[in-house]
């Protein structure tokens, strides 16, 4: 169980250092983004596995981490919070459910019995129903704390300190 | 005034530039700063932050295509308007991050008016990050995800070829100028057809998992964070057009993945 936990850490970090670097983020945001990253889908982890939670609820908490750490590292960073929060919260797409939801749409319009058209829209909805609340739940939890600290999360890219 | 207003140092008023030399300035800040992949709760507070600093008020609308700025100064005896064009431009994250300095550096009274004039030109020439780094990075990243999702070892080889090969066409694609949606269904296209290769040869027991990876970097997953960010800022139709243009990506990738899969015969269940 232990080096599952590190090796989902350490793969989530990777992911995120890899994705950050599609939005052009500063140097010192790389780091930043892969341990949020990484802290972000352990947590998910632990939440699912051990814990037994439903992913979309675990999803939201790991979320809320994520936007919470983003905002308060911030500064330090001097970096936007935003920046970090799409490579943090990638690794928690929901990249299957999608996939099979597509594939249970494309399946019910090439199925015309009854049996087997009832069948994939069962794999369609339920799929995408998971897929689009977990993705509610990840946009949730990352940008509420912005809004709950914005004294902080905007004044992140100050030079001047007071 | 908002309480973040009253720490801003206003400057003097004979070193005050133009209330119409201050529209245009802001009208460009904004246009790159929302471009550059900026909420709109982000932009109105760096351009008010500006506008404050110049002894001046703005009020502003965000449309999607568009942002309307309006710049008074104190007394009211001159007022101009500028309408600003949101260009398609790739997100940087390293020019949002500098021209949110820059407002604040304004506020804090240690950039006048004619050297941020400056500072902004030199912001908005920022390179890019290295094309040949983010597609390696990139592939990597992707390769990875396969393995959070329990892709085995062949499925994310499998990824990281079909990754690398779906971005460098993007990026070819998109230097070429070729609208961006039709980038995002030929990319999907090749990554999911490169990705059947896992199932046809049955080179690994993960197949499903990687050929569902493969074509996740194109996920707009800027938009849809935006978009909910601006929706919780009450900027609703913003958020609609941001959010729009997601599920429009989003349905592209959906398009080049199922093309993919027929012509490779590849079945979903």
């Amino acid at each position: 169980m232990l080096a599952e936990f590190i090796q989902d850490a350490a793969f989530a970090a990777v992911a995120a250092t890899g994705f950050a670097a599609i939005s052009n983020p500063p140097r010192q945001a790389y780091l930043y983004c892969a341990l949020i990253a990484a802290a972000g889908h352990s947590f998910r982890f632990v939440l699912m596995n051990p814990a037994g939670i439903h992913i979309v609820v675990a999803t939201a908490m790991a979320s809320l981490l994520v936007g919470v750490l983003a905002v308060l590292f911030s500064p330090r960073v001097k970096v936007p919070a935003e920046t970090c929060l799409f490579p943090a919260l990638l690794p928690m797409i929901p990249g299957i459910y999608a996939y099979k939801a597509v594939g249970g749409m494309i399946m019910c319009i090439y199925n015309n019995s009854e049996a087997a058209f009832s069948r994939y829209f069962y794999l369609f909805a339920s799929n995408g129903l998971t897929c689009f609340f977990i993705l509610l739940a990840m946009a949730v939890g990352a940008v509420v704390p912005i809004f709950l600290m914005k004294k902080i999360s905007f004044r992140a890219t100050r030079t001047l300190h007071d | 005034m908002p309480k973040e207003m009253n720490d801003i140092r206003v400057s003097a008023p004979e070193s005050r530039p133009k209330a119409k030399e201050v529209c245009a300035f802001l009208a460009e800040y904004s246009g790159w700063l929302f471009s550059s992949g900026a909420t709109c709760i982000r932009l109105e507070k760096n351009v008010k932050r500006i506008a404050a600093s110049l002894g001046m008020t703005v009020e502003m609308s965000v449309l999607p295509r568009h942002l309307h700025i309006t710049v008074m100064d104190r007394c009211g005896r001159q007022c101009f308007t500028s309408v600003a064009p949101i260009l398609e431009r790739p997100v940087s994250f390293a020019i949002n991050t500098r021209l949110s300095t820059l407002s604040w550096d304004m506020a804090d009274g240690e950039v006048d008016f004619r050297e941020a004039q400056k500072r902004f030109c030199r912001i908005i020439d920022t390179p890019l990050s290295s094309g040949w780094a983010v597609l390696m990075l990139v592939a990597i990243a992707n390769a990875s995800f396969c393995r959070l999702f329990g892709g085995d070892m062949m499925a994310m080889a499998v990824v990281f070829i079909a990754t690398a090969a779906g971005f460098a066409l993007k990026q070819t694609l998109t230097e070429k100028h070729v609208d961006s949606r039709l980038v995002v269904i030929a990319c999907s296209f090749v990554s999911a057809v490169l990705a059947a290769a896992d199932g046809l040869f049955s080179l690994g027991r993960t197949p499903e998992i990687a050929i569902g990876t493969s074509v996740l970097y194109l996920v707009p997953g800027i938009p849809y964070i935006n978009s909910f960010c601006d929706m919780l800022d009450r900027h609703y139709i913003c958020a609609f057009g941001r959010a729009m243009n997601a599920v429009v990506i989003t349905c592209c990738l959906s398009i080049g993945l199922c093309a993919g899969m027929l012509l490779m015969n590849v079945g979903m269940f």
